[in-house]
């Protein structure tokens, strides 16, 4: 047992202290005002104080802290996208992800177990072999399979899916990790709040003021707030945002479900994906199935559950998995994504001057969540963004230069 | 599973339909800017609220309009495109 | 020692049936009826599980699925729950989630060293130095989960069915039946539920030791057995609610989708355990456990027992135990005003004696922890939460009741988003605002008083009687009074600890404490943080006493901490229940069976299975597709096109609508001409093509791809609903097969089955004649996707057959021979005609395919024309063209999707390529950069192995033809 945890045992209080202070009220202004206290707003505050000295910032969550999509997310972390600029992004926010428990010095059960992306088709084994050499071309550890190796890594699964969908080959991610969520969350806040950023829970903003084309302040369920700079991280509540500055994006509301199994040893290691199947699926450090399935068809600002969704999800496992037929589902849940047409984020700066959003991230956000928080710091501090997410801009539609990525996103969180 | 009133066939499972989008109101193509353009048919309304949508029953191949809440998911009212006299009220 | 009693009056097991099983390999014996705990705890057997994290010896908690401390495998299931899965002869049973059996778990050791397993510690260590990350998470991973998947266990799908009904009870104890009973005599359809195997909720073990209980269930069980309007279903759970009334009723036989137009939830509630230390010891079990052990399956709980309340519910349970024949040692009232509970003064007169204000401080364990020895207990200050340890004394007992209060069964409740409010006189969450059509009645709804709950159920009944539009009489229920049936507070400090909390997830008071102090002090934070409810069992025994406990950290009342989200299912629920039968739906062609005599190797299209390639003996897939090819450009081939998609639009704005719809130009289009037809998106993104046909002067005749024809046509028919022009749309896929016969001998072979003109001069390319072949009325097309010389002929699908073999028939002198999609796709290659999807992405304009010559921009309007004005103005990024790779090419082919590289950078890709037998080269389809497109233009392509592979910009069609190329 590692030394660390005998200070537990030896000491007759708690040795441990509160992750971030227990912020009530806030000031009257601050430099920087982050709406959205999940991983991406808690880690663009992180980075901000660290990386830019900006340290004036306040966290607004409207609930608590990884509530939102952080919480909800199947915590898949890859970056096997489709188009350089995506591949480039997200093995960004790999390589931050891989250096990250020891950054924040809170253990972040990252756990690098490979990712398979299974094709049953022969126009998705295309699609495997264009991912797969652009991620070569970038860099980044991918590549086809066949159905031998895809066994190897997991002789569980029916390579024929009982018979309905043969599993012609696979596009495998070697970097492909899962990590634990909320410590993700909490990581990043306890980093923000270490270099003196104040998060706000139960905090809700009602408004943004907007004076001549330019942010002024944010109105809040506790008050007027004051600020130059507004950073909108907020996933499913996006649209709502934009609405208090008047700003129409493309972005709709989808719900996207997911649910567990019981607690069972473990026996899945790798994380398995199938698009035709439409599931996703990986083993948690506790034992539970984790699996998940394509967006809810329709737009709805919920997270409630359907029954669809487990019915349709689960006879797809049972497909893969024959063997898991009483195997129970403990718990289904959902959260908002928000869509954009070319499954890209929309991440920069805005027409507002001083208005800056980092979203659309549908279901593909928890990957991304250090990276996003680094380059959104970076716009915030320089009014500028990094070229790193210039395809990612929301003048892109008007351009029409749309950022493909839905050949790597749909089904493939 | 919801249910859905298509104005045709009646109250039918939601496994039904099909979503069409939202409904928008075109610029005209011939005075509107491009930035216009490109707005009308990449942007969104997606705020929560009441909204008009397409619908389609696929069985049938009906394609008809719902005004529905989309934070609440219930529906106002559907009606064939064009036809709004002829309305179902949703059924409880 | 058998703790198996005599026969009690309406108890659940059969004594005339005796069953042999074995648990951790010795045998027991049983009754039909029992569940594998009352069968053990009958022959004396109290360690029946470990728990998931301490390892610690745990028996029977709450006997009523409310916990997973009995979680067991028969070597064939995973995680059979032991408190309600009925023990079968033969069984072989061992406790999931030990190391060396129940008894002798090796990982027991991890109970002694919990000092260093703090809240959350997995989150504090391990992760330093980064390295050796993977050897501690091995070692954790090792210890996670309960039982062992069973790779044989045999694909099992459960039936489902659909039900209807006016109005759902969930829940068959006194409540819900007298509200089934209520709205049943209106005329309404009643559907009862109940997870019990049999109903009757708390009459069938909680009786206080008179038969007065067992009377009431009688008498209400036959008035429902006589009303034809109820349909009572017991072992029957409802796992969820979801929009307008859809719950999906659990039984072991299957899922039933029950569709209820009114819904009365009368669910009960669930008893919630005291919280002091050792309270998870074999042999200390809810009140109501060890009742139902008694009136259910005939077993005593224990021989000495105490029971340790905080209600009044504890004194019947007394009274029960002693009817069992239990020595009672005492009765421990938490509350210092306790022996004025109404039954105290009968228990005192039957010799027990009760402690008022005192609290059980400790369980004391017998050796290993495997069973209870004694209870510590001492005066209790409630005010101040404090045990005053000073006089404290042991008593000898071999087992504890404990009664603190409920929980309300308001899962449902809660998922159909009733809004909840905390009722003080009953120190629980009632519902406050319930939706439309949900009622509430019984327990769950606050109301604990036997009388009452039969009037609330009355009163709930009456409600969803006039919710669907009937009259009903007024029904008053008198609201709770008096003590309240749960304490506020039912938690007693020890410094030591090991005060259990959630059982599933051994979280002890202090775990909450600490996580407070760490600032996890939100409810969703600490339930995250702690683990707390997210066991398999998911808080329905943890839930309320962490609210409180929170609650008290924070000098809150309960109400403003709330409530974690209630989410399915109520219980958990088994993936071959859930999934029910795949439905993979696929359509044949009326010619599969043809194809599949002449050994077609199929492919799915979309939703369609077509023929892929003829494979024969001795020849590899791709010789075979040569062939098949070659036949084509020397003689003939005949493929089977019926998959394609088939729209008629008729009327007289049928050449307007296309005008519209498509990018070209079909106003002009004269009958008998066709056209190829693109069609873009409001975006300006090309979506697929196809080919329109006129054949009157208000007919056109449309076919397209196959996997995208039924969302065209659903466009097609969105887009006339906005443009109301005068049309009809027919689609006509499954109504017509299509055949074509491509290649120089196609002419001839079809001449001689119809009267047609074939001449080129009669029926050039790109156009339609409707004539008779093989006597079949038809349409015929001359088409050039695969070959100038192709007859695509439509006939109605049920004469595909007929036309087929006369068509093979007078193609025998020419050689003419199947040929399949693979062929097809290099045929088309050949002739450079590139494919929507295959050669294009979800983001492709037209012009990126050179496709200008399709699109007629000065029409008045068509879909995604304003669009292209946009785009048309941008610089081109990329442009498809057409290359050969050098003569007699050897090195690593190339493979679609791999990329052009230009000057180091991704400059495209591939995304046809193929060799062809008849141009002798590999011949494809790529991306380049615009300035590249010219034929003659040398570009690189990386192959999987990194070579480059140096390519030539070709003119297409890639071989002569008549029109030269």
């Amino acid at each position: 047992m590692p030394l660390r945890l005998l200070k537990f045992a030896l000491t007759k209080g708690h040795p441990a202290p509160r992750f971030f202070r227990a912020c009530e009220t806030p000031k009257k202004s601050y430099d920087v005002v982050i709406i959205g206290g999940g991983g991406h707003g808690l880690a663009a505050a992180y980075y901000l104080a660290k990386d830019h000295g900006i340290t004036n910032v306040a966290v607004l969550e409207r609930g608590y802290i990884g509530g939102g999509n952080t919480g909800r997310n199947t915590t898949i972390v890859r970056s096997n996208y489709l188009t350089p600029e995506g591949v480039n992004f997200y093995d960004a926010s790999v390589k931050i992800y891989e250096g990250l428990s020891e950054e924040l010095d809170l253990n972040l059960f990252y756990s690098t177990r490979g990712h398979f992306t299974l094709a049953h088709t022969e126009s998705a084994m295309r699609t495997m072999r264009w991912r797969a050499e652009v991620n070569k071309h970038v860099g980044v550890d991918s590549r086809v399979v066949g159905p031998d190796e895809i066994a190897k890594a997991c002789p569980q699964l029916d390579m024929s899916c009982s018979g309905k969908a043969p599993i012609l080959g696979a596009l495998y991610h070697s970097p492909g990790s899962v990590a634990r969520h909320d410590g993700v969350a909490w990581g990043y806040a306890r980093g923000a709040d270490r270099h003196g950023v104040e998060i706000f829970q139960n905090t809700e903003v009602l408004g943004i003021d907007v004076q001549g084309g330019k942010v002024a302040g944010v109105k809040t369920n506790k008050g007027y707030i004051a600020t130059t700079k507004v950073l909108s991280a907020v996933a499913g509540f996006t649209p709502r945002v934009t609405e208090m500055v008047g700003l129409e994006t493309p972005i709709v509301i989808h719900p996207l479900q997911a649910c567990v199994s019981e607690p069972v040893k473990p026996w899945l290691d790798t994380i398995l994906v199938s698009g035709s199947l439409h599931v996703y699926l990986s083993q948690s450090s506790r034992g539970e199935l984790v699996m998940g399935s394509s967006l809810d068809p329709y737009e709805v600002h919920s997270t409630r559950s359907s029954l669809d969704f487990v019915e349709g999800l689960t006879s797809h496992m049972l497909d893969m998995f024959p063997f898991l037929s009483n195997i129970k589902i403990v718990r289904q849940w959902g959260g908002m994504a928000d869509m954009t047409p070319d499954f890209a984020p929309i991440m920069g700066k805005t027409p507002i001057e001083g208005f800056y959003l980092d979203a659309g991230w549908g279901t593909w956000g928890f990957k991304a969540t250090p990276i996003s928080g680094k380059t959104m710091a970076e716009t915030i501090a320089n009014d500028r963004a990094p070229d790193l997410i210039h395809s990612f801009r929301l003048s892109r539609f008007e351009d029409y230069e749309l950022t493909g990525e839905k050949g790597a996103a749909s089904v493939g969180h | 599973m919801k249910l859905l009133t298509c104005p045709v066939n009646g109250t039918r499972p939601l496994s039904e339909f099909i979503f069409g989008g939202e409904w928008r109101d075109a610029p005209d193509q011939n005075t509107c800017t491009d930035a216009q353009w490109a707005a009308y048919v990449h942007n969104r309304h997606g705020a929560p609220g009441d909204k008009k949508e397409w619908w389609y029953h696929s069985p049938s191949g009906t394609w008809f309009i719902a005004e529905r809440n989309t934070l609440t998911d219930k529906v106002a009212r559907t009606y064939l495109c064009g036809k709004q006299s002829v309305v179902q009220e949703e059924s409880k | 020692m058998s703790m198996r009693m005599p026969k009690q009056t309406g108890e659940w097991v059969n004594r005339t049936k005796a069953i042999k099983f074995t648990f951790e390999g010795e045998e027991y014996s049983a009754f039909e009826g029992d569940t594998i705990s009352s069968a053990l705890w009958a022959a004396g057997q109290q360690v029946l599980g470990r728990s998931f994290k301490y390892h610690r010896p745990r028996g029977v908690l709450s006997f009523a699925n409310h916990d997973v401390n009995v979680m067991l495998t028969d070597g064939q299931d995973t995680n059979m729950r032991g408190d309600v899965v009925e023990v079968q002869d033969g069984m072989q049973l061992q406790v999931v989630n030990t190391d060396g059996g129940v008894k002798k778990d090796r990982n027991s050791y991890i109970d002694s060293i919990s000092p260093i397993l703090p809240v959350g510690f997995y989150y504090k260590a391990f992760h330093t130095p980064r390295r050796l990350f993977p050897f501690w998470e091995n070692i954790i991973r090792k210890a996670a989960g309960l039982g062992i998947t069973n790779f044989n266990y045999p694909r099992i799908l459960k039936r489902k069915r659909n039900d209807y009904c006016d109005v759902l009870v969930i829940g068959a104890g006194p409540s819900g039946l007298t509200a089934a009973l209520v709205a049943a005599q209106a005329g309404l359809e009643v559907i009862v539920v109940d997870e019990n195997r049999r109903a009757g909720g708390s009459l069938t073990y909680d009786r206080a030791g008179t038969e007065e209980a067992r009377t009431q269930l009688e008498e209400l069980l036959v008035k429902v057995a006589n009303d034809g309007n109820i349909s009572l279903r017991t072992g029957a759970y409802a796992a969820g609610y979801y929009a307008d009334h859809l719950i999906p009723i659990v039984e072991a036989g299957g899922i039933t989708k029950i569709r209820a137009r009114s819904v009365i939830v009368a669910s009960g509630a669930f008893e919630q355990p005291p919280v002091f230390r050792y309270n998870d010891l074999p042999g200390v079990m809810l009140g109501s456990a060890a009742q139902r052990m008694i009136y259910r399956y005939g077993v005593k709980p224990f021989n000495n027992g105490l029971v340790f309340t905080a209600n009044d519910y504890g004194y019947r349970v007394a009274l029960d135990l002693l009817d069992a024949g239990v020595k009672l040692v005492a009765v421990v009232d938490l509350r210092a005003e306790g022996k004025g509970a109404p039954l105290a003064a009968e228990l005192a007169h039957r010799g027990v004696k009760i402690y008022a204000g005192y609290c059980v401080y400790e369980a004391l364990a017998t050796p290993k922890k495997f069973g209870v020895r004694g209870a510590v207990i001492c005066s209790y200050d409630e005010k101040e939460n404090v045990a005053l340890t000073d006089n404290a004394i042991t008593i000898e007992c071999d087992g504890i009741a404990m009664c603190a209060g409920w929980a309300p069964a308001a899962a449902l409740l809660y998922q159909a988003g009733t809004g909840m409010r905390y009722e003080s006189a009953v120190q629980q969450f009632v519902p406050e605002k319930l939706p439309v059509g949900m009622f509430a009645a019984g327990k769950v709804n606050g109301i604990f008083d036997f009388e009452q709950r039969m009037f609330d159920g009355a009163r709930a009944g009456a409600d969803a009687i006039k919710y669907l539009g009937l009259e009903a009489p007024q029904v008053s229920v008198t609201q709770h009074s008096g003590v309240s049936p749960s304490h506020a507070y039912p938690v007693v400090p020890h410094p030591k600890g090991k005060n259990f909390v959630d059982f599933d997830e051994d979280i002890q008071v202090k775990d909450f404490v600490n996580a407070a102090q760490e600032g996890f002090d939100n409810i969703e934070l600490m339930k995250r943080f702690t683990t707390v409810g997210m066991g398999p069992s998911q808080g329905k025994h943890s839930n309320m006493n962490a609210i409180r406990i929170l609650a008290r950290i924070r000098g809150l009342p309960v109400e403003k901490i709330g409530t974690t989200t209630s989410r399915p299912f109520f219980h958990p629920t088994p993936i071959g229940h859930l999934g029910g039968r795949g439905f993979h739906p696929h359509r044949f062609t009326a010619l599969h069976g043809w194809h599949e005599d002449a050994g077609a190797v199929f492919v799915d299209v979309g939703a369609w299975t077509r023929a892929a390639y003829y494979s024969k003996p001795g020849l590899s897939k791709q010789d075979a597709v040569q062939e098949e090819a070659m036949a084509v450009r020397r003689n003939a081939g005949i493929i089977d096109s019926s998959s394609f998609g088939k729209i008629e639009v008729h009327g007289a704005d049928a050449a307007l609508f296309l005008e519209r719809f498509f990018a070209g130009g079909f106003v002009s289009q004269q009958v008998g001409e066709s056209r190829y037809a693109l069609m873009i998106d409001d975006t300006g993104v090309l979506v697929d093509d196809g080919i329109a046909s006129r054949l009157a002067p208000d007919l056109f005749y449309l076919s397209v791809g196959t996997s995208n024809a039924a969302a065209i046509y659903r466009e097609m028919q969105r887009s006339q609903q906005q443009w109301q022009l005068d049309i009809a749309l027919v689609n006509v896929t499954g109504a017509y097969g299509t055949i074509n016969v491509a290649g120089p001998a196609a002419r001839e072979i079809v001449s001689g089955l119809t009267s047609l003109d074939l001449s080129e001069s009669a029926f050039p390319l790109g156009s339609i004649r409707e004539a008779e072949v093989a006597g079949v009325p038809a349409r015929v097309l001359r088409v050039g996707f695969v070959s100038e010389q192709t007859y695509e002929i439509h006939i109605p699908a049920a004469s595909s057959q007929h036309v087929w073999n006369a068509l093979l028939t007078a193609g025998k002198p020419h050689q003419l021979r199947p040929y399949g999609t693979e062929a097809q796709r290099l045929l088309r290659l050949e002739m450079g005609n590139h494919m929507p999807g295959v050669d294009t992405d979800g983001l492709t304009n037209p012009y990126e395919v050179g496709a200008e010559w399709a699109i007629k921009m000065d029409k008045p309007f068509f879909t995604g024309q304003r669009s292209l004005v946009i785009v048309a103005k941008r610089p081109l990024k990329k442009r498809l063209v057409a290359f050969m790779l050098g003569e007699g090419f050897k090195g690593e082919m190339p493979q679609e999707c791999n990329l052009v590289i230009d000057s180091g950078e991704i400059g495209g890709r591939v995304t046809s390529i193929s060799y062809s037998k008849s141009i002798g080269r590999v011949i494809g389809l790529a991306y380049v950069n615009p300035l590249k497109k010219s034929p003659g233009s040398e570009f690189q392509i990386r192959t999987d192995n990194g070579s480059l592979v140096s390519a030539v910009v070709t003119k297409t069609p890639f071989f002569k033809t008549q029109k030269g190329g």
